[in-house]
This record gives C-alpha cells, structure tokens and sequence, in this order.
C-alpha cells in the first residue's frame, strides 16, 4: 500500500465521513452547471444579449459564492477528522504527507462530485429549461440540447477550484500539539458566558434597527438602508453569541424548567453548541435574510408594476381619441379592431363614451362624464350604476395606484363648482371611488341634461373613448392580437393583456434570475446547518449511548433530538424571517405599495423548505443515533 | 433477587460464536457478588445481559420476579432507570452537566419534584464525601472523585440491583479503595444487591462470593470468610489455577 492508494482507500472505504462533504460539492456543482447550461442555450443568441450578459454575470456571483461554500463545508470536514489526524502523526506522518493526503482526497472528491454535479444537472435539464420557459415568457421553446460550453466550462472551473481550496488546507491544519489534535473531540470546554452589557446591546440594536425600518416612509428609506442594515447585522452578530446563550443560561438556572425531564439533557447541551455555531448562525441567518429580501423586492416589484397597470386599465382594449377633428380615423381604427376581434373568433362587447376635459382653475383640467355614458362603462366592467341628479357632480377619486403622497383628488375637486351656460353652476354632491374611469386629477360625473350645457369656453378638448371586453384569451390570442394592434399609434390604443404581457417578459430574466439566485443563497445556508448538526453527531451518540443505559425512553430520545434540531435549525431561520419581514414592510413603505401578499408568499415559501429541510435532518439525524442502542 | 437461569449467548456470524453457555446465578437481596476471568472469557456479556443492554439466546432473567427481556423497549427504558444502576470503568458523566446534574439525572428523566431531587442528592453526596464539589463541572474534578460521583448517580434512585462494570479500571490504588469501601458500605447500609465484574482481585476481595468464569462457562465460586486477606490470596490462587500468570491477571495491589 502506497500513499496515494491508503488515501484513495481512506476515502473510498470511508464512505459516510465524506459524504456530507461531497453531497454538498456535487449539489453547488450542479447548481452552477444548471445554471450555465441555460445561460448558453442557443436561443439566447438570437435573442437579446443582454439577457445572457445578466445571466453570465450571475454566474460568476454563483462561482465566488460557490467558492466560498466550498470552503467553508471543507474546513468544517477537516474539523471533524482533527483526530483522525493526530493519529496520523503519532505514527510519524509528516505535516507534508497528511497535506498531501488531503490533497489528494480533495481532488478525488471534486473530480467525482463535478462529474456527478454535471451529470445530475444534465439529468434535470429539461425539466430546468421547461421552469426557464415559463418564467422568462420566451417565444421560441428551449429545446434540449448538448451543452458542450457550459460542460467544459463547469468542469474546468471546479476542477481549478478544487485545487485551489486544496491549498488552503494549511491554513485550516495549522495546529500546534498533536496532544491539542488526539484529544481535540475530548477536551471538554468550560462552560460558555454571556455578557450581560453585549445581551442587552444585541437586543437594543436590534430594536432601533427595526424601529427606524419601520417608521421610515418614502425616499427616507434609501436613505436609512446602510445605517439600519449596519446596526441589524452587529445586533444580530450579538444576539447569536451572547443574547442567546444568555437566554439559555437563564433557563437553566431556573430549577423548575431545567430539571423538568429531558430538559437537562436538552439545556446541558444548548449553551455550548449555540456558541460554537454561532458564526454559522449568524451567516446562515444573513444569508437568508439576503435571498428573502432580494426575492421579496423583485417579487414585489413585478406585482406593483402588473398590479398598476391593471388596476388603471380595467377594460381589455380601449380606445382614445383626445379630439374630434379626425373622425374618420377614429371610424377606420375602431373597425378594424371590431375586425380583428371577429376573425379571431374573440366574442367582445364595446361601449362608446364623450368625455369633456374641463379646464376647471387656470390649467387644472378635469374630465367631465355623463351619467349615461358612466353607466354604460360601468356595466361593461361590473360596477354599481350611478344616478346623478340636475345641477349636482359625483366625483369618482383617483384609482388606488394612483394615489400618491398629498391631498386626495377628491379634495380638490370637491372645492370646485362646475359652471354651466347661464348661470348655472353643480354642486359636488358625493364622492365615489371606481377603475371605471381613471385620471390622476379624478373625474366628475354630471347628468346628461347637463352634460350639453357646458360652456365650449371652458372646454380644453373633448374626447371620444371606445372600450371592449372580451372573453378570457389564452396567451398566444393575446400575443397575436396584441401584435394586431399595434398597427394603431400605442397613444390611442390600449390592451391590457398585451402590455401585462410585455412587462412580463421584460422583467422575466431579472425575476429567474433573482429567485435562481436566491433559492441557492437560501439551500445552501440550509446545508451549511445540516452540515453543523452532523459533525457533532458523533458526539451525540456517544452522549446518548450513555443516556440510555441510565433508562431513555425511545419516545424521550426523539423528543430531545426534535427539539434539539428544531432549535439549531429554526433559530437562524425565524430571525432571517423577522429580518426579511421588516425589510419588505420598509419597501413597501418606500414604494407606498401594500406587499403583504407578497412578503407572506415569499416568506411562506422559505418556511416550507426549510420544514422539509428540518424533517429530512431529522429523519436521518434519528436514525443514525437510533442504530448504536 | 436476581435470577439467571441456564442462559447462553450466541454471537451468529459467518462463524457462530458462544461467548456464554447454560450460566446459573443467583444474587440474594443485599449480597455483594463479584464475577472474575480472563479476558474474553464471557463477564462483560454476561453483564450486558443482566443490565438489559443485549439479549440471551436461550435461558431466562428474572429481577424482582420480572422478567426483563419481554418487556417493550419503553417499558424497558423505564424499568433500567428504576430498577438498576449502572457504575463503568470510564464513568460515563455527561461533560456538559455539573456534578449535582449528573447526580439527579435518572430523577429527573423520571419526573421527580426539584426539592425531593436535591434533598436526595444532598444525602447520597455527605454519604459519599463529594458533597463539596457538587457544583464543580465533571472535567474540574479527579478520577476517585467522578468514580463517586457515578455511584452516586446509580445509588441515587434505589435500585434493587446495582451493577458495576470495572469500576477500579481507571482508579488508582488509594481511588481504588475509596470506591470498594463506598460501595461495600452502601451495599450494607441500603441492602442494595451489587454485582461487579472485574479484573482487580483486590477489588474483587470486596466482595461476598467470587465467581469466576472461564470460556463461557462458569468455572468455580468462593465466598468470603471472615478475613479479607485469606480472602484475596484465595482469589489469586484461584486465579493461578484457572491458567496464566497471577501477574498477567491483574496488577496485584497489595494492602
């Protein structure tokens, strides 16, 4: 047996050590091979290059970030074996031969875990590129094809950075006595302090730092973002290393809680494993704070994009003329867009409406409605009809997403009387809020026998609007009518579905690309947990081995797991969600746009996946420990 | 008490092994018994055995007219945490726990009031002279002093039947001593039934009857007289008898 075949051996004889290390490369393998294998998908030539510019730039966060993860999985695997390399040297193994050793352990693993990562990506790509083709709404499908350029490019980079973090294998080895390596997994630690001043400070900065996210309103926001993103991270920092085993140590010296049962075993435990992950929590804890944010800003981004739109344009198509001079035009376009509709087989229903655009205070304009007209509008769209009678207005205030910091529409309007020809003037009588007509200044509903009475002198231009509603269309019948349509100047035609449409695949990439990215930031900071809990189940088993002879129940064991790893796991979790929680309520303050939906979706989901992540840990947590009694 | 009725233990494998064959014992309430041999001569399975750790092939335990092996794996757990006590050669303290902790463990896993728990291990800790260092974490204190701590853990409940698997493994002479005369003090004073398995015929001179064990199967027994040390040299001749040096038996301490 050489050196290079006990090493090969150590690793392929040794199965369950390296497995965590290698599943967790082959997984960021995988994701950067998926990840460039759509990026160079043919179809993107021909597209636009922007989006593959966008989507090799992720890439290349991927790979540092990669980088990073590769690393830190690997130190903490070498972590674990401390021992294994005492033992190594007590039997004259040099420093040169067990960096060798690992070296050459390392680019087994990474040879084999990129090839699997490559395969396994290779594996699930249609189904990546099926995901791809319905978010990013690409007209031309994305078949499958062989990706020779993303292959050789995943394989050089892992390969080169699995040299690379090779040779970082000295700075995590550098230890001093080989008694401090042998004896690494036994010396046992005092147990953990708080301080008093830090567990305070922890849970002071974190409450200015919510306080000032969530009273801030408007641009004061972008303004506030570095301090309070500052003073969240430091408090968070202190919330892991002090406040929480300041917590628990509380707990403990509470003799009805810490001698309750199975909580002493849970509490002896918690202070020391809550301080020596609590780098790994706070990262994970960022991490994810990080992917929440980043989604849940893009995600709601989109819906105040979409949402506005359809809120202020609530009819499928509709039709403006803003003067009366050209009725021909108006004649030819509006039938053609009958005509469209006909031989697409659409069945639509259209309504035709005046509206005056009264000049009401030296410039601010106002568009006049009668009654009839609003009436016919509004049935097309389901609102309630309204009757409006002589010599009064109903004011129909501006739509919700055009409501902006200042006075309401309404207000305005309501300081106003309309004058009539002869003397006559209307009174506001009520104010009503519908999609039915939208403006920014609001609008004024008056009956028809007045409607003739206003003074052409008052008059800053009439307009004719036609509006159709048509059946439910699939999304080719939106593309090609939308296309249709745009045969007519965009100023006077509309259609709604089409513009949606369009937003959508403008905004696709950045939206695939965003959850891509944050659905990696937020698995692997799963896997950084899973990996933490792991390298102590050694420990743990001995521990309860111990337990056991002494009488544990099997109920009681699963018990003290469970709650062990739901506190392991969940606390970096809940924190990231409060984080992440605060952030969308900041952004939505900032947009003065109601992210509710979104936040709880975004967040909802990550709650779900970390719930799998949980019950998969603890699944494979339990059974290991139950194989030694 | 403790009941061992022609019980063998067979370890099936590509070549089956009998590690023990048709053993009988019999322990009375309150009797201190010790079981010696040579390594792998079947003490260590047989200690499993009664300490519920591993089950016979053939044969029947019974402890206090219970029968052990049949009971569901809970009912199991519960029944070790108030039926038996346990004292190993390394102890077995849990590190993240202080001496009063690893004390009232078995209470606490059983649900007892925090008042009794204490009360019980103040007691048990002026009896066994650690009642000073209760606060200390396991790591802070000496060898003797976690071996007391252990017994202590195992006394702290009543057991009917305390077992002890090379408690002077780790111990050195004057430790060693202390711990024999802990125990053979508790095992009067509380009528708690001991059984320990050892290599240390000093230790094993503790004791009221020798068993020894070889290849499985039980070889000879001797109880004790009334001296001590007729006692011991009777367990080292024994031990020259049953084949190899008395030296490669035991490191020999004498009093």
């Amino acid at each position: 047996m050489n050196f290079r075949q006990f090493a090969y051996r150590n690793v392929t004889r040794n199965k369950r050590t390296y497995v965590a290390y290698f599943l967790s490369s082959m997984f960021t393998v995988m994701v950067f091979f998926s990840f460039l294998l759509f990026a160079f998908h043919p179809t993107f030539e021909t597209i636009n290059s922007s989006v593959r510019t966008g989507l090799l730039t992720s890439g290349g966060i991927i790979y540092v970030f990669s980088f990073f993860y590769i690393l830190y999985s690997m130190s903490t695997f070498l972590q674990s074996r401390k021992r294994e390399f005492g033992l190594l040297m007590m039997l004259g193994a040099s420093n040169t031969q067990i960096k060798a050793m690992v070296f050459i352990e390392n680019l087994l693993i990474g040879t084999f875990s990129t090839m699997f990562g490559i395969s396994l990506g290779l594996l699930f790509a249609k189904t990546i590129l099926l995901v791809a083709e319905n978010v990013l709404i690409i007209d031309e499908r994305l078949h499958f094809y062989v990706p020779f350029e993303a292959i050789i490019i995943t394989l050089i980079s892992f390969l080169a950075l699995f040299v690379i973090i090779s040779l970082f294998v000295a700075f995590v080895l550098r230890t001093s006595r080989l008694v401090a390596l042998i004896k690494s997994d036994q010396t046992p630690k005092k147990e953990p302090k708080a301080s008093i001043f830090l567990s305070v400070l922890a849970g002071l900065l974190l409450a200015i730092g919510y306080g000032i996210a969530l009273t801030v309103k408007g641009v004061a926001v972008v303004m506030a973002l570095i301090p309070v993103v500052v003073i969240v991270m430091i408090g968070t920092y202190f919330f892991f290393t002090q406040l929480s085993v300041f917590i628990v140590r509380f707990l403990k010296r509470r003799d009805y809680i810490f001698y309750k049962r199975t909580n002493i075993i849970l509490f002896s435990d918690l202070s020391f494993r809550l301080k020596d992950n609590a780098r790994t929590f706070f990262m994970v804890a960022m991490i994810s704070t990080v992917a929440f944010s980043a989604i849940g800003t893009l995600f709601g981004l989109h819906s105040y994009l979409t949402d506005g739109v359809i809120e202020i344009n609530p009819y499928s198509i509709s039709y403006k003329m803003d003067s009366d001079d050209q009725p021909e035009i108006m004649a030819e376009e509006v039938n053609y867009i009958h005509s469209q509709l006909k031989s697409m087989g659409v069945e639509a229903t259209s309504e035709t409406i005046d509206v005056a655009f009264v000049d009401m205070n030296e410039g601010y304009i106002v568009p006049v409605l009668k009654e009839s007209d609003y009436n016919k509008a509004a049935k097309l769209i389901g609102e309630p009809i309204i009757d409006v009678g002589e010599g009064e207005t109903i004011i129909n205030d501006q739509t919700v997403a055009m409501i902006s910091d200042g006075p309401k529409a309404s207000e305005t309007l309501m300081t106003f009387l309309i004058d009539l020809e002869g003397d006559h003037t209307l009174t506001p009588a009520k104010v009503i809020q519908t999609n039915v007509f939208s403006s920014m200044n609001g609008s004024y509903v008056i009956n028809d026998a007045d409607y003739v009475k206003l003074p052409k002198t008052s008059m800053n231009r009439t307009s004719k609007q036609v509006y159709w509603m048509t059946e439910e269309l699939s999304r080719d019948e939106i593309v090609e009518l939308g296309e249709a349509l745009e045969e007519i100047p965009p100023y006077r035609v509309s259609m709604i579905d089409y513009t949606v449409f369009q937003i959508e695949r403008g905004y696709g990439p950045a939206l695939f690309v965003g959850l891509f990215i944050g659905l990696i930031f937020f698995v692997s900071a799963g896997s950084f947990l899973y990996f933490r809990v792991f390298t102590d189940v050694d420990k743990e088993k001995e521990k309860f081995t111990m337990v056991t002879k002494l009488g544990l129940k099997e109920t009681e064991l699963k018990k003290i797991i469970t709650q062990q790893l739901a506190i392991l796991f969940f606390s970096p979790i809940i924190v990231a969600l409060i984080h992440g929680g605060v952030a969308l309520t900041a952004l939505s303050h900032f947009f003065d746009y109601n992210l509710i939906n979104e936040s709880a979706l975004v967040l909802g989901g990550f709650t779900v996946i970390q719930l799998l992540y949980f019950v998969l840990a603890r699944h494979f947590y339990i059974k290991q420990v139950k194989r030694i009694l | 008490m403790l009941k061992v009725n022609k019980v063998s233990k067979v370890y099936e494998g590509k070549v089956s092994y009998r590690a023990l064959s048709d053993i009988d014992l019999t322990v009375e309430k309150g009797e201190f018994v010790a079981i010696m041999g040579p390594s792998g001569s079947g003490k260590t399975t047989l200690l499993n055995l009664i300490s519920t750790n591993d089950t016979p092939t053939t044969g029947k335990i019974m402890l206090n007219d219970q029968q052990p092996h049949t009971l569901s794996k809970n009912q199991l757990a519960t029944f070790r945490r108030t039926e038996l006590g346990f004292v190993f050669q390394d102890f077995n303290l849990l590190h993240t726990l202080t001496v009063e902790e690893n004390m009232v463990l078995p209470l606490t896993l059983e649900g007892i009031k925090v008042k009794v728990m204490k009360e019980k291990a103040r007691q048990i800790a002026e009896k066994l002279g650690i009642d000073s260092i209760m606060s200390k974490r396991v790591y802070e204190i000496s060898g003797g002093q976690a071996q007391r701590v252990a017994i202590a853990r195992a006394m702290i409940h009543q057991p009917s039947l305390l077992l002890a698997d090379e408690p002077t493994g780790n111990l050195d002479s004057k430790a060693s001593k202390d711990v024999m005369h802990l125990l053979t003090k508790l095992n009067k004073e509380e009528k708690t039934s001991l059984l320990m398995v050892t290599h240390d015929a000093q230790a094993a001179s503790y004791s009221d009857r020798v068993i020894f064990i070889r290849d499985g199967q039980l070889e000879s027994e001797i109880h004790r007289g009334d001296n001590r040390q007729t006692f011991f040299q009777k367990i080292i001749d024994m031990l020259s008898l049953m084949g190899g040096e008395t030296s490669e038996l035991s490191s020999i301490r004498l009093s």
